[in-house]
């Protein structure tokens, strides 16, 4: 996938328009988030659920180097192939090695963010590998080149029509349809025959437990099964915030991912996998690899504040419930991460430099805060990144802004710490401000005023600030 | 070289300042703790069909033979594959099915891995399978897999058929990991499974069959 | 309590001086005198929302210096309340002087209906409205403060008021300060989708307490909607504006 965060207000802009991305963003969000809160009602307290899932992932984090060792020792005792990958490209190179050495062909993906991180389907079409992603959405995003439109329904929003063009230009679908169902079992015959003859299935994890070295995947098309079940060598994709202390602690957070996902109580399939299959097991994979991936997030980990961050299941319950996305959808942040989440992951995965609008494009409502099931202060941790761009923050890539823009917040400062001249500032703002004004009104304004003016009003400068006011209000 | 990722890795995770681990809170029980034996095994099959699946009651192995001739033959089925495990194997289904004049297999019956999943992913109808519990909260099935009970029986075919006795229906998740997860005799792999598979990601449409089986029928055996 | 000190937004000063001078109304009718240190300019959030720490800094501890010996602050904007009740210690954090002066004062900074409603243990107002009033549920105050239902109870307390529901009232109206000027078309198609739900609710005002909302729906209905009614709360229950 081509990273194009640097793309978000043109995107944006063009995605206001698009009546295809228009329909489910009035839609998409309001369906699952009213689903959300139907199945949290079957919490006996929902709020205190909700609260449990922070303190779990918060524990997590605060023990994340001992859960790590815990669940390589338990993972490799069940035979599991453990390979710690420093970044992206170590990852890749793991798994080309083992397609190449096995001469597999073709890899097959269940439905993984991490593997659209690392680029692992660049690496391997450069090697003349083919790559098959199997999520019926991914499927289609895959086959359109486009990045995921929404965590839960990458291509959700795509037409129909579109759908039968690219199946008949790219699967050989023979008779032309436009009904979803028809489309969907035509991708279905189409990838069975890759389950059937693949020798190396890849997928993500959701959750690594470490006091049994098992790890979960949550599905419902049954693609990720096949996955685990068809191909002698299974690759399994973890980054390291995936680890959790034990199975209980997995259930729920379990029973969270699903009700902040779709609105289900659980996906239609959970596997959970403790080493490859036994000896005397005549199916699942004889190589169970483990990949545990840091990617930049041990540098995440050092400062306590973008921990927070790693606190992430990817429930993707953020994004249904933020404004801002519901306008734009998931093309504008240009990557596999949308929404809310998105904005924190991705300017920290890939710099400050990359995703400026990512830390910006946020109005600070805090609904997301007010839903995360592992307890993130999205907005709160926005404003961090901001301040950290602001100070042009090494570590994270930061571009600080123009010494203009900095000027006139030291400006702004200096005038609001005295009252006099934030006064006589006031006085001499007025006649500039107000030119153009028209019934007590702007309809059209300097500087950062004349965008905003475009579509709405905005309030003259009164005769008389308040405080102009309260030498008569005071003495009435 | 992956040893030193590691070290490094861990290394300065290590190094960073320690976060607190925050307190645990208390939840209150489950509603499903609270229910009776015949409240779970209404629940299960609520929240089963909830998700589309179908759901039968009978109450001996004879009536469950019955209830099987009926689905298969309402099904079209001409050739199943039946797992092996604790549930199906005393239905000796390969040998029943020969009177019914349906072909039904078991994973024993193929020389290697790739005629098993010829058969699996080409042949077959229907796959037949126990399951080691049913859990009430969700409607959900729980399939232990070893030698006996192999992945794809439950996946490949377009109809799944499972055989569940009454007595396995149990009220939560934790109810199943903490009788799978305890001692060292741990799965490869433990399924859960809440429908037959399905997708809405053409339009939010949803649909069953995306890449596993269309249908899940579920036999309740008293 | 017999005296209260004004905390007015800058916002409001420079560009809404009615909603403060409503304020004063309201508080003189229940009884309460206001104080108005003439030194405050801006408490800074402007600034810290823009990532501009070092800036907010200077201003938060001269709000503190100007505040801190005061009972009670009342403040007509929640987004102001919030900037000096949570953000005010997470800036002091590492300076344990300016965080405990911080903290004593934070716990005095009340907003207008959540004074009103939940300090003074006084709904009914004495105000009067004849018709439907909308209320829009702005994000610092409910969701920042868990401010909801104070002005929903003044609102249902006005004589002649019929509440009417608001479909998706506590979706943010797309201001957020510097946003709706960074982003304006994303921020006006939210203010549009907010104006829609306000028109189709078909209540005669639009009540908030909040000086942004205020700006950016009131600016949208003005230009597409003229003749459109929207309150401050401060407004609304002094038949003022």
């Amino acid at each position: 996938m081509e990273i194009k965060t640097e793309q978000f207000v043109e995107t944006a802009k063009r995605e206001l328009k698009n009546p295809n991305s228009r329909i489910f963003l009035n839609l998409l969000p309001v369906v699952l988030s009213s689903l959300r809160e139907l199945a949290m009602e079957t919490f006996p307290d929902p709020d205190a659920a909700q609260e449990m899932g922070g303190i779990i992932r918060g524990e997590a984090l605060a023990r994340l180097p001992e859960l790590l060792e815990t669940f390589e020792k338990n993972a490799s005792a069940a035979g599991a192939k453990i390979y710690w990958a420093k970044d992206s490209q170590a990852a890749n190179e793991y798994i080309l090695n083992l397609v190449l050495e096995n001469q597999a062909g073709y890899i097959t993906k269940g439905k993984s963010m991490v593997t659209e991180e690392m680029g692992l389907n660049e690496l391997m079409i450069k090697n003349g590998i083919e790559v098959w992603e199997t999520d019926l959405g991914e499927f289609i995003a895959q086959l359109l080149a486009r990045p995921p439109f929404h965590i839960v329904g990458p291509a959700v929003n795509v037409p129909v029509d579109q759908i039968r063009d690219v199946f008949m230009e790219k699967i050989g679908l023979d008779k032309p349809t436009t009904d979803p169902v028809e489309l969907g079992y035509a991708a279905r015959r189409f990838l069975r025959d890759k389950f059937h003859e693949m020798k190396i299935g890849v997928t993500g994890v959701n959750f690594a437990v470490a006091e049994t070295g098992t790890i979960i995947n949550v599905e419902n098309e049954g693609n990720i099964r096949f996955n685990k079940s068809s191909p002698k060598i299974q690759v399994s994709v973890m980054t390291i915030e995936k680890v959790i202390p034990d199975m209980k602690d997995a259930m729920h957070l379990l029973r969270l991912l699903c009700r902040n996902c779709t609105g289900q109580h659980i996906g239609s399939y959970v596997t959970m996998d403790t080493g490859p299959k036994k000896e005397d097991e005549i199916d699942g994979p004889e190589e169970l690899h483990i990949i545990i991936l840091d990617n930049g997030r041990s540098q995440i980990f050092q400062d306590t504040q973008t921990r927070e961050v790693l606190r992430c299941i990817r429930c993707g319950g953020c994004l249904n419930i933020c404004p801002v996305y519901g306008m734009i959808g998931g093309y504008p942040y240009g990557w596999a991460y949308s929404g809310p989440m998105g904005q924190l992951l991705a300017p920290l995965l890939l710099g400050l430099n990359r995703c400026h609008d990512h830390i910006w494009a946020c109005t600070s409502c805090q609904a997301c805060k007010v839903n995360c099931p592992a307890g993130i202060d999205h907005p709160g941790l926005l404003l961090y990144l901001r301040n950290k761009e602001v100070e042009g923050d090494s570590s994270l890539k930061a571009v600080p802004p123009a010494w203009t823009e900095s000027l006139s917040y030291k400006v702004f400062s200096r005038i609001a710490s005295n009252p006099m001249l934030w006064r006589l500032t006031s006085k001499l703002m007025r006649p500039v401000i107000n030119r153009g004004a028209k019934d007590g009104k702007l309809k059209k304004g300097p500087g950062p005023l004349a965008d905003w003016l475009k579509g709405r009003d905005f309030p003259e400068m009164p005769e008389k600030t308040f405080h102009e006011r309260w030498s008569e209000l005071k003495r009435s | 070289m992956t040893k030193s990722t590691k070290d490094e890795l861990l290394n300065r995770l290590k190094d960073a300042q320690t976060g607190k681990i925050p307190a645990r809170i208390d939840l209150p029980p489950p509603f499903e703790n609270a229910l009776s034996k015949e409240e779970l095994i209404e629940k299960f099959t609520n929240k089963l069909i909830e998700q589309e699946g179908v759901v039968y009651r009978t109450n001996n192995q004879t009536g469950t033979l019955e209830k099987l001739a009926q689905i298969l033959a309402q099904e079209g089925v001409k050739k199943a594959m039946a797992a092996e495990d604790d549930v199906v194997k005393p239905l000796d289904l390969p040998a029943w099915g020969k009177h019914q004049g349906i072909e039904i297999t078991t994973q024993f019956d193929y020389k290697n891995r790739e005629s098993f999943k010829e058969s699996i992913f080409n042949q077959v109808d229907a796959g037949i399978t126990g399951a080691d519990f049913a859990i009430a909260e969700s409607g959900t099935l729980a399939l232990v897999h070893d030698k006996y009970q192999a992945r794809l029986i439950s996946l490949a075919p377009i109809l799944h058929i499972a055989v569940v006795p009454v007595e396995r229906v149990v009220p939560v998740y934790e109810s199943v990991t903490e009788k799978v997860y305890q001692g060292d005799n741990t799965p490869s792999q433990l399924t859960l499974i809440t429908g037959p598979s399905m997708t809405a990601d053409i339009q939010g449409i949803m649909f069953k069959g995306m890449h596993g089986p269309r249908r899940l029928i579920v036999i309740l055996m008293d | 309590m017999k005296t209260v000190s004004l905390f007015i937004p800058c916002l409001v000063d420079l560009f809404l001086p009615d909603i403060g001078e409503a304020t004063v109304t309201l508080l003189r009718k229940l009884g309460i005198d206001t104080i108005y240190h003439d030194g405050q300019t801006c408490c800074g959030q402007p600034a810290f929302h823009a990532g501009r720490r070092l800036e907010t800094v200077q201003l938060a501890k001269r709000f503190v210096e100007i505040f801190e010996t005061d009972e009670a602050i009342v403040c007509p904007s929640g987004t102001c309340v919030l900037m000096v009740k949570k953000h005010y210690p997470d800036l002091f954090a590492d300076q344990p002087e300016w965080l405990e002066r911080a903290k004593n004062l934070a716990d005095r900074v009340y907003e207008l209906s959540q004074f009103i409603v939940d300090v003074l243990g006084i709904e009914d107002v004495g105000a009067s409205f004849e018709g439907k009033v909308a209320y829009h549920e702005s994000c610092q105050l409910s969701r920042g403060l868990g401010v909801v239902e104070q002005p929903k109870k003044l609102i249902q307390a006005t004589a002649g008021a019929e509440l009417v529901p608001l479909q998706n009232a506590s979706v943010c109206c797309g201001f957020g300060g510097h946003f709706s000027f960074n982003y304006p078309e994303i921020s006006e198609a939210l203010v549009k989708e907010k104006a829609d739900h306000f028109m189709s609710s078909e209540a005669d005002v639009l009540v908030l307490s909040e000086p942004g909302c205020y700006l950016n729906i009131n600016g949208y209905l003005s230009r597409h909607h003229p003749g459109s009614k929207v309150m401050h709360i401060a407004n609304f229950l002094t038949g003022s504006g």
